[in-house]
């Protein structure tokens, strides 16, 4: 059996990754790709602390906020779908009406 | 057997949501105004069901879900803010061929704050956190043609997304240490928590997801640009309805399952409580667009309210409470009456650019005598002045803070609240005193109608407190078990 501390490692790293993602990556699209990477580091978090624990509830968590991650995916596609139609691009750089 | 009449204010509003969502199907553009009023009368019977179920005590599903003082009183903040809000939305969506869908939005977001409220467990508070969350996103960009409107849904969405899933990472860590995702049972194993590293990551990803929703500073950045993008009436139910559910849920996150821990999280929420009510009253101060100085004011109310969980006594529990309700009414009122004003701008000139600017409220006493009354009570009970709402929050709040020996903190947000005062006046001296360009125009009735709703809550709350403050009292008492 993997040991508990790999899986959080693996977590870590994808969680990283997504983090740096949203902080240097300025297309829309790429933007929701690394807050998904965000999602599923919990989700592994939530799955392997399920199996350690030998409890349920993580394994249901993680059912639900793969369910919720989808959705917010189509939400997020289609506010960029109709930020594309209006201008002909998705870099968020340049999406700066609303400034103080 | 579960009691589930105790459900019944959202099982109404389920049912009143999937019903207008398919009768727009059969509706016109023009008939669809009458859905609005289908949402409303919906809202008011959650209301009146949610008040007759005030003393309720229970758990329901397996103690997933909770009905206690206090997800009654966020419930009905919830419910006062979206009928105020759906009732402002008949006017603003006459005509529009997407009534429906708004009207559906309004009440599936209002649906996932009281879900928040109650929720007694992890899985349903993210659950009931994500539906309030996806339906403001798309309420945020309602205008779909307005390219603020888009800019103002893509950056909530961005931020927003990115603070569910530090929420959910910090969840995730919580579940693991403590074995359970149950509120009450994570309060019972917090000492493994407590007393490991993974402990402090989980406090301060969940203070990072909730303080987004609550738009702490440094959290803040996305608030203004949103609530000043959106459409008015949206800015309204976010900034009193959505944040108020990141405060609820960060109550009986932090307060009550994660009590425990108090000694790690206490210190950060009295630094962010600083540096969010200072930067917020700082940066409105110099703010021309009246949408965006109350998003920073908003901010700045937040830092108030973060208060309570850097004192943490049941006074200062209750003085949060009572807050939230107050800045709901206070707040809601204020936008709607910038959303009359938009409306003013438009029909005086179908063209105007910055509908929001400042200049738009000169004379406004002389055009709209009953919003600019109402503006100047709503700004003054912001600002903190008796005899209203904000004046009595405020008021048992500082005291609290006070009490507890924190005086630095309570002198800092007292004199927040009378640097707040320079920018609030500035409106009023606007409204009052400089000369209207333009003669006198009635209020559309529906926003007349919720303007005097909120009016009439500010002043009650601050008139005749005695039972807010004492139900304030009961909600707190559950969280200090």
């Amino acid at each position: 059996m993997i040991p508990l501390t790999y899986y959080l490692i693996l977590s870590t790293i994808v969680f990283t990754i997504g983090l740096y993602g949203i902080m240097t990556q300025r297309n829309g699209v790429r933007l929701l790709m690394s807050v998904e990477l965000m999602l599923n580091a919990a989700n592994i978090n939530l799955v392997a602390f399920s199996s350690h624990n030998n409890d349920m509830s993580g394994q249901v968590f993680t059912l639900f906020s793969i369910a919720l991650a989808a959705a917010e995916a189509a939400i997020g596609f289609a506010i960029l779908l109709s930020i594309y139609r209006m201008r002909d691009m998705i870099d968020v750089d340049n999406i700066n009406l609303l400034r103080w | 057997m579960a009691n589930y009449m105790l459900l019944a204010p959202e099982l109404v509003l389920t049912l009143v949501a999937l019903a207008i969502m398919l009768a727009g199907l059969f509706f016109g553009p023009n008939n669809k105004n009458i859905l609005g009023y289908v949402a409303g009368v919906g809202l008011f019977a959650a209301l009146c069901l949610t008040i007759g179920g005030l003393t309720v005590n229970e758990t329901l599903f397996y103690g997933t879900m909770t009905i206690d003082a206090l997800s009654q009183f966020f419930k009905i903040v919830f419910i006062s803010v979206s009928l105020l809000v759906t009732i402002a939305s008949i006017k603003y969506t006459e005509g529009n061929k997407n009534a429906d869908e708004f009207f559906t939005l309004l009440l599936f977001s209002t649906i996932g704050m009281m879900v928040v409220a109650s929720a007694n467990d992890l899985i349903t508070l993210f659950v009931g956190f994500e539906l309030a969350s996806l339906s403001t996103y798309a309420l945020a960009g309602f205008e779909k043609n307005n390219p603020k409107s888009m800019e103002a849904a893509l950056k909530y969405f961005i931020i927003g997304s990115l603070s569910s899933a530090l929420m959910l990472f910090g969840i995730s860590f919580v579940y693991g240490m403590t074995g359970t995702t149950s509120i009450p049972g994570i309060a019972e194993n917090a000492g493994a928590l407590a007393s490991s590293p993974i402990g402090l990551i989980a406090v301060v990803m969940l203070i990072a997801g909730f303080g987004f929703k609550m738009a702490l500073v440094p959290f803040h950045m996305w608030a203004p640009d949103t609530y000043q993008g959106a459409p008015t009436v949206i800015s309204a139910l976010l900034a009193a309805g959505s944040k108020k559910m990141g405060f609820v849920a960060a109550f009986r996150v932090f307060v009550v399952a994660l009590a425990l821990l108090s000694p790690n999280w206490q210190t950060a929420f009295a630094i962010l409580a600083v540096i969010t009510m200072t930067l917020g009253n700082v940066v409105a101060i110099s703010q021309t667009s009246v949408k965006r100085m109350l998003a920073y004011s908003s901010v700045a109310q937040a830092g108030y309210i973060a208060i309570a969980f850097a004192v943490m006594t049941p006074m200062a529990l209750t003085g949060g409470v009572l807050y939230t309700l107050s800045h709901a009414f206070m707040k809601t009122g204020a936008f709607l009456v910038v959303a009359v004003v938009g409306y003013m701008v438009v029909s005086d000139n179908k063209n105007a650019k910055d509908i929001d600017h400042l200049d738009n409220f000169k004379g406004l006493a002389k055009r709209m005598p009953l919003t600019a009354f109402a503006m100047m009570v709503f700004v003054f009970a912001l600002s903190g002045i008796p005899p209203t709402a904000g004046y009595m929050s405020k008021f048992i709040l500082f005291s609290s803070t006070i009490e507890s020996g924190l005086v630095w903190l309570a002198v800092i947000a007292i004199l927040n609240s009378a640097l707040s005062l320079y920018y609030y006046a500035r409106i009023v001296k606007y409204m009052y005193f400089l000369p209207a360009s333009g003669g006198k125009i009635s209020e559309p009735k529906p926003y007349a109608v919720a303007i005097i709703l909120a009016l009439a809550g500010v002043l009650i709350i601050g008139i005749w407190p005695e039972p807010f403050v004492y139900w304030a009292m009961e909600a707190a008492k559950v969280l200090m078990v």
